[in-house]
């Protein structure tokens, strides 16, 4: 009997049940009382011969260009055990994630799986292979080609990170903004609500009369927060017909003269009776987001440095200028008003701030000197505070504000009053800059060595992504 | 000794973590190296302190401390320390605590300052087996007399248990075959329990646990395949409970085979003492270590091994498999991925020679970068030995099968190794379907596996961005 017979005689009986459908009676022995179970397993056989069959077309993978060089063998292990390990706070992925960009690192193709949860979390700054493997479950349809190439132009501008896309776009905007705005205007049809929000963002820079046109279409956008900022941006142009926002913060702000000899103005913010103290950072941060310094000072009309002069005997107000500056990226305007509110680290942390837009890596870094240098004789050790400063700024802490946080021995006053001091101690790994990694060292011996162990594989690896020559 | 093998023991994050406590050197007034073993005492909250010994060769332990994990935080602590700080271990004569733990040790190892008498190949018994031995030596030959007649009689008892369950088999099996396999497949679980049990009843585990097992195997696979897998699964029982009834008519080996499926098992102490078991002394290398726990509470641990020095007519790999207890949280055995032994291994008796017992373990277990020694054969080649190895041994399970030259192909989900010359492809496991996705693509890539019949598990391969190894 040859393995056809077997499967159009014998197998449909065996599926449906011999009491239904009999087997074929010649072939079964007769004299041969246990025929039907030799033909089972005589099928069974078969069946175990055949091989299994091979489909008729495979997927063909996307060849994508990754010119990132591999991090070194030596630190994969590492690495994927620093990533999975239990309990470990998400500054640890996030110094890694920053290292493997600014360093143009990728890690192993093969590890990807390994450490999913951070690829998914910081694929931008991981490569294009770290964002293909990210967007695999997406659909087709939302998924692009990946590239990443070394130098930009308006030619592949398109192609890399959105990360990287936007700095390109915030360059080209300071260099020629009108090219900048044609650049986007040619692909806005086919970005996402995601991106098309990250390239509306850079605007800021260099924002003009001539924007007002494209900015105009936006206004019919599909995604909400795309409208919104196009709004925004139309009504600091003076281009829409009013600004809500400002109307409401010139609802709440007094403005008076003062003085004997010389007339001063002084502003002073008035909160609603509704609003409590605790509340009134947050009140301030909703309603003064989404003014600018030129709108307030033109409605007012008093120049910016006369604002915030305006305003030194008001802290709920400061801290709305506060928040102006760093929301237009003006740190010549943040220092002024720091000045007269040297706690603005604090009151911008319980307003809730969650953002610095569009901050370049080095502005982050300026403004974070700028909040933390007024404490420099008494730096805070609440942890919230620096948790939320490192999770804003997303970089490594400037020279001066970790020279602060060493000189001023902030780990060792944490041990001192605080149980469960590991997550600082991450935290404070996460932000040290290369060249303080050994004065943090010593400072970290005096931890239990338990609370330790992540901080330091963190150090270790960092070091060696920064100085082992082994990538490939 | 190194972290990731200390890692890979450890039960637990907690244990690793609670053994780091205990790295300051004051909790360890004790510590001492010699023999290829390591050992010490560290200070718990009583009043004794803990012995605690480590042998480097093959990474076992023992710790005199109440603690239900395997290793515990001391003896994890122990190998970390010697990973660490070597030089803490002052070099001493073994003490007597450390040989007795040494002599009832059921693995066997030589140390290097062995003389060439000492390290010839031994079997260290157990302690079991020592208990016996000593009563023996003591029995007078009549309580001997009595002793193997009793233990005959035993065995046709059980012989006729277990004929008898296979007779209850065989109605059972033709009730499912009279009702269909894909009614079968609708209550197999239920169905399965209960000739399981019967066969347990009837002293006949190993069939007993086979279908114990199938519902679990045959819902691992799509839906429309698992009748299909219920003839061939049903199909090989029906085999096995033939060919134990007509074991006679059979090759001596093939006859075992079939014993052994039943459930009459060879015990360790009886293999290593066979002196006409297949022993094969080379270097062998762990391409995969696979851990599944079972219904009974206990891990099964799997470690595969791959012969990495030429001997001719010998099997090419073997097959280290490892009972624990669940509760322990032990998920490995003594072996990782990549390690390099070099011993004599014992092979069951089989047709097809695969499992197998440690001897002589001639060096400790090394991490080694060099590339498995595989054959120069593509796919299709590997594939047309196990079809060999089937006709031979007809109920053979998982199997190793290396290739040259293959890539791994996506259909959907679903992954696939594909044998460009030949065009043959084998369904990978899916479980892989994620952490194999990075090899998916057209580069070329050597490796081995573990073909089950069903689907392929990639175990290791060598790659243009270097080894991939299953984790």
């Amino acid at each position: 009997m040859n393995l056809t017979r077997l499967h159009a005689k014998v197998l449909p009986s065996l599926l449906g049940g011999t009491s239904r459908h009999p087997l074929p009676g010649d072939l079964i022995r007769p004299s041969n009382s246990d025929g039907t179970l030799e033909m089972f397993t005589l099928m069974g056989q078969a069946l175990r011969f055949e091989r299994p069959s091979t489909p008729e077309s495979f997927i063909v993978e996307p060849e994508i260009k990754d010119e990132r060089k591999i991090i070194a063998n030596s630190l994969r292990r590492p690495l994927i055990r620093l990533l999975n390990a239990k309990n470990a706070t998400e500054h640890l992925p996030r110094a890694l994630a920053r290292a493997f960009d600014r360093l143009r690192l990728r890690p192993h193709p093969f590890d990807l799986p390994l450490i999913d949860a951070f690829v998914r979390s910081n694929a931008e700054k991981l490569g294009p292979i770290a964002q293909h493997w990210a967007d695999r479950q997406k659909p087709e349809a939302e998924t692009r080609s990946y590239f990443e190439p070394e130098l930009l132009d308006e030619s592949n501008w398109t192609q890399p990170t959105l990360s990287r896309r936007s700095a390109y776009l915030e360059h080209r905007r300071r260099e020629d903004a009108d090219a900048a705005r044609a650049l986007v205007e040619s692909t806005w049809a086919q970005e996402e609500a995601e991106a098309r929000y990250r390239l509306l963002q850079v605007f800021q820079t260099g924002l003009s009369m001539s924007d007002q046109t494209f900015l105009n279409t936006l206004e019919k956008d599909r995604a909400p927060r795309v409208r919104a900022l196009a709004t925004r941006f139309l009504a600091r142009l003076g281009a829409s017909s009013e600004s809500p926002a400002l109307a409401a913060c010139l609802e709440r702000i007094k403005q008076s003269q003062s003085g004997l000899l010389r007339k001063r103005t002084t502003l002073q913010i008035e909160l609603p009776a509704n609003v409590k103290d605790q509340a009134a950072s947050r009140w301030i941060l909703q309603t003064f987001a989404d003014v600018s310094f030129g709108e307030l000072g033109g409605a007012l009309k008093v120049a910016e440095k006369e604002l915030i002069a305006a305003a030194a005997k008001d802290e709920p107000l400061l801290l709305a200028l506060a928040l102006i500056a760093t929301n237009e990226r003006r740190l010549d305007l943040l220092e002024l008003v720091v000045a007269g509110l040297p706690n603005a680290w604090e009151r911008m942390f319980e307003a809730g701030l969650d953002t610095l837009g569009t901050m370049t890596e080095s502005e982050r870094q300026r403004w974070e000197e700028i909040v933390v240098h007024p404490y420099r004789k008494d730096v805070p050790t609440t942890y919230a505070l620096w948790d939320w400063l490192h999770r804003i700024t997303d970089t490594e802490a400037p020279a001066s504000v970790m020279e602060i946080a060493l000189h001023a021995k902030v780990l060792t006053k944490v041990l001192e009053h605080e149980r469960g001091s590991g997550p600082w101690v991450e935290m404070m790994a996460a932000i040290c800059l290369a060249s303080q990694r050994q004065k943090l060292r010593e400072q970290l011996t005096k931890f239990d060595q338990s609370q330790t162990v992540t901080p330091l594989a963190l150090l270790e690896i960092l070091d060696g992504m920064e100085n082992d020559l082994t990538h490939v | 000794m190194t972290f990731e093998r200390i890692e890979a023991l450890a039960p637990d994050q907690a244990s690793l973590a609670a053994a780091r406590k205990l790295l300051k050197p004051s909790y360890w007034p004790a510590l001492a190296e010699g023999e290829g073993l390591a050992w010490g005492e560290c200070q718990g909250s009583g009043a004794t302190p803990y012995r605690v010994v480590i042998n480097e060769a093959d990474a076992g332990y023992k710790c005199t401390c109440p603690s239900r994990k395997f290793p515990c935080k001391h003896a994890l602590a122990l190998m970390w320390m010697r990973a660490d700080t070597p030089a803490a271990f002052a070099a001493t004569t073994v003490p007597d605590w450390v040989k007795d733990w040494l002599s009832r040790r059921r693995g066997t190892s030589t140390s290097p300052s062995k003389t060439d008498d000492e390290a010839k190949p031994k079997t260290r018994p157990s302690i079991r087996l020592t208990e016996i031995l000593e009563a023996e030596a003591d029995a007078d030959p009549k309580a001997e007399q009595r002793a193997a007649a009793t233990r005959e009689r035993n065995r046709l008892e059980r012989e006729a248990a277990v004929l008898a369950g296979l007779e209850d088999l065989d109605t059972w099996l033709s009730d499912q075959v009279q009702q269909g396999m894909a009614n079968f497949v609708a209550q197999a679980a239920q169905g399965c329990r209960t000739i399981a049990q019967r066969l347990v009843d009837a002293k006949a585990p190993g069939l007993a646990g086979r279908l114990d097992t199938l519902p679990t195997r045959l819902f691992t696979l799509p839906g429309p395949a698992r009748p299909s897998a219920a003839i061939r699964e049903l199909g090989q029982v029906h085999l096995i409970s033939q060919a134990y009834r007509r074991a006679s008519d059979l090759p001596e080996l093939l006859a075992a085979d079939a014993r052994q499926a039943v459930g009459w098992s060879v015990t360790r102490e009886a293999l290593l003492n066979d002196s006409e078991a297949l022993r094969v002394n080379a270097k062998w290398r762990v391409f995969a270590v696979l851990s599944e726990a079972q219904p009974d509470r206990l891990r099964r641990i799997e470690t595969w091994l791959w012969r990495q020095s030429s001997a001719d007519g010998m099997p090419q790999c073997a097959l280290l498999i490892d009972f624990v207890p669940i509760s322990t949280g032990a998920a490995v055995g003594n072996y990782l991925v990549g390690d390099q032994i070099e011993a004599e291994l014992s092979f069951y008796r089989s047709t097809i020679p695969l499992r197998a017992q440690i001897n002589t373990l001639k060096t400790g277990a090394e991490q080694s970068r060099e590339p498995l020694m595989l054959p120069d054969e593509p796919l299709s080649a590997s594939y047309a030995n196990y079809e060999h190895a089937l006709a031979q041994l007809p109920w053979l399970g998982t199997i190793p099968l290396s290739f040259r030259a293959a890539s791994v192909r996506r259909n959907g989900e679903q992954l696939y190794i594909y044998d460009d010359e030949s065009g043959m492809s084998l369904p990978m496991h899916t479980s892989q379907a994620n952490h194999a996705l990075p090899l998916a693509g057209p580069d070329r890539i050597d490796g081995i596996g573990l073909w089950n019949g069903y689907e392929f598990t990639l175990a290791w391969a060598e790659t243009q961005l270097g080894r991939w190894m299953r984790s």
